[in-house]
């Protein structure tokens, strides 16, 4: 069965920022190489519209006036937070990383 | 044994504003057969919510035909101070703090919550078996899947645990596991029901709509869904309108086309032989039938797979464990993302994320991306055609009945096909409606899929409604198998 490199999955989990063990590694070898090769079939394809669609908003897309609105109230956010100290978000240090 | 629930929405009206019936009722009758039921159709109950919510409605104005009516969420859909998880562990205790902009037209019509539906994760799947809490179960044979992603909405309804549930459809999530439960599902427009609330999986694609018994019920939630909201950019702001107003008109002059891909041979042969038994049913009545070519639906799988993988990629990029969600112990930056969605995320979310991001990375956008961006409106143009000359394309909705739990799990592939012959609709941003037309050989139920031009949700309701009332199944699953 074809499968892509262990670099090839390596670079791909990058590309999406997740972690991979060394057995995962193996099942995305075959696995992402399938859907790979899926989509690869678009390249094949003729008879197309030269324009796009990239949303089907057929009224357009309406946009607001760009005025000073009221956010999100801080405390409400803050109970979804994983994280924080009094009212900051705490991360891991990111200095001199 | 269902006391109520088995009615229409229009009977449990009548009762509730003849004074026959209380809201509380219809919650109590909810909760004992929802925390009976072996269905693993909710991830969240909220029995004291319904509760408190039926007393004070008692003394409210009970005009709205939904008034008093309990209603399943799926839970992708915000709802204020019940946790809301996408199946997903990454959300496992995420409790939002505002309402979808569908929970707030919910409220308002008096409708009930009773609980939050098992999912797929993110929405990702057709079997609804990727869900972080366990699939949820198929009530007309409990061995089988109950379609996804909406599998928890669709086997609530079918299940008589509550008379509607809300589902969303990105890629059939919606019409298919109604197809699957032998019940109604519409997904309306895109922009005909505001996204804000629904945490997002592929935007161009994604459309909140209704689960119900009957199609009569279908069109009356679909009415108090509706409505411009300025925070979701592609909403409509197309004036109110009723959308069960055609129902029981004539179907006499109406123009249905068939695609011919849509009963080729990928579709089981016991459902197309049922697809073109309501053909002959509508032409009895005076419809005509022609079957029509739709550009590049062969094509439809591979468009879903990089559209909406590539938006996947792009909207979940927002968990990394800093402003809500799973947050994996970490000591650094790097380690704290590429750990919280690892160890957040099951399989099937982590490989769409993986091959969404390299489909969007550096030159691969063009090649993909924009090349199915252009397919895609190829194929848009196609439909705007076929609606020149049709008011409605219908076929099947799914290619087999449901199938065994566990079957086909180790075919990354075959959550896609499952799709093949309801993504065209998403891609074109049309509205679908599931309706049951019947039963193969195991008693499973087989979905006929109704697609309209944009807007036009009233006219497939006006079909649907016809071939309901004349083919007059018996959808009551036995009361054995759901309790």
């Amino acid at each position: 069965m074809e499968k892509l490199s262990k670099e090839e999955v390596l670079h791909v989990a990058r590309l999406a920022r997740i972690a991979v063990s060394e057995d995962e590694i193996e099942k995305y070898q075959i696995s992402l190489k399938q859907l790979l090769d899926d989509v690869e079939k678009i390249k094949d394809i003729n008879d197309i519209s030269e324009d796009v669609l990239v949303t089907p908003a057929f009224e357009g897309c309406k946009l607001r006036s760009d005025d000073e609105v009221d956010t999100t109230d801080f405390s409400k956010f803050k109970s979804n937070i994983p994280h924080s100290v009094g009212d900051f978000i705490e991360v891991p240090v990111m200095i001199n990383e | 044994m269902s006391k109520y629930l088995d009615l229409s929405i229009r009977e449990l009206h009548e009762l509730l504003v003849s004074g026959k019936i209380k809201p509380k009722d219809l919650v109590l009758e909810a909760f004992d057969k929802l925390e009976n039921s072996d269905l693993n159709a909710f991830i969240t109950v909220c029995k004291d919510e319904a509760l408190k919510r039926a007393e004070e409605l008692e003394n409210a104005d009970k005009s709205s035909m939904l008034y008093g009516i309990p209603i399943a969420i799926k839970d992708n859909i915000n709802t204020k101070g019940i946790r809301t998880t996408c199946a997903s562990h990454m959300l496992e205790n995420f409790v939002p703090f505002e309402d979808a902009f569908v929970i707030d037209k919910v409220n308002e019509a008096g409708m009930i919550i009773v609980g939050k539906t098992n999912m797929d994760e993110f929405a990702m799947g057709s079997t609804s078996q990727t869900s972080y809490f366990g699939a949820p179960k198929n009530p007309w044979d409990k061995t089988r899947i109950a379609g996804g992603s909406s599998g928890g909405s669709a086997s609530v309804v079918a299940g008589l645990l509550a008379p509607i549930a809300l589902g969303s459809d990105t890629g059939g999530s919606i019409r298919q596991p109604a197809s699957y439960c032998g019940i109604v599902g519409m997904k309306p427009t895109y922009g005909r029901i505001s996204r804000r609330g629904l945490i997002a999986f592929g935007s161009s694609l994604d459309q909140i709509g209704p689960m119900t018994k009957n199609v009569y019920d279908n069109a009356l939630v679909l009415n108090s869904l509706v409505g411009y909201d300025e925070f979701d950019l592609t909403s409509s702001n197309r004036e109110a309108e009723d959308f069960t107003r055609l129902i029981g008109e004539d179907i006499k002059g109406m123009k249905i086309a068939v695609p011919n891909y849509f009963i080729s041979d990928i579709v089981d042969s016991e459902i197309k032989e049922n697809v073109l038994s309501v053909c002959e049913l509508l032409k009895e009545n005076g419809a005509t039938v022609d079957f029509i070519d739709i550009k590049h639906l062969e094509h439809a799988v591979t468009l879903y797979q990089i559209i909406a993988m590539g938006e996947a990629s792009s909207n979940l990029a927002r968990f990394d464990g800093v402003r809500f969600g799973y947050s994996a112990d970490s000591n650094s930056v790097d380690e704290l993302y590429a750990k919280t969605r690892a160890e957040g995320f099951g399989s099937e979310v982590k490989r769409r994320i993986m091959v969404g991001s390299y489909l969007l990375s550096g030159d691969n956008a063009k090649e993909y991306y924009t090349k199915a961006l252009q397919v895609r409106n190829s194929m848009k143009e196609s439909f705007d055609e076929a609606f020149k000359k049709y008011d409605l394309i219908i076929g099947p909705t799914t290619t087999t009945v449901a199938y065994h739990l566990g079957e086909g799990m180790d075919d990354v592939r075959k959550t896609f096909l499952d799709d093949v012959l309801v993504i065209p609709v998403n891609m074109a941003g049309l509205p679908g409606l599931n309706i049951p037309i019947g039963f193969n050989h195991e008693h499973m139920p087989i979905g006929l899929h109704i697609i309209g031009n944009r807007f036009e949700e009233a006219k497939m309701y006006k079909l649907g409604s016809f071939i309901e009332k004349e083919l007059n199944l018996d959808l009551k699953v036995k009361e054995e198998n759901h309790e």
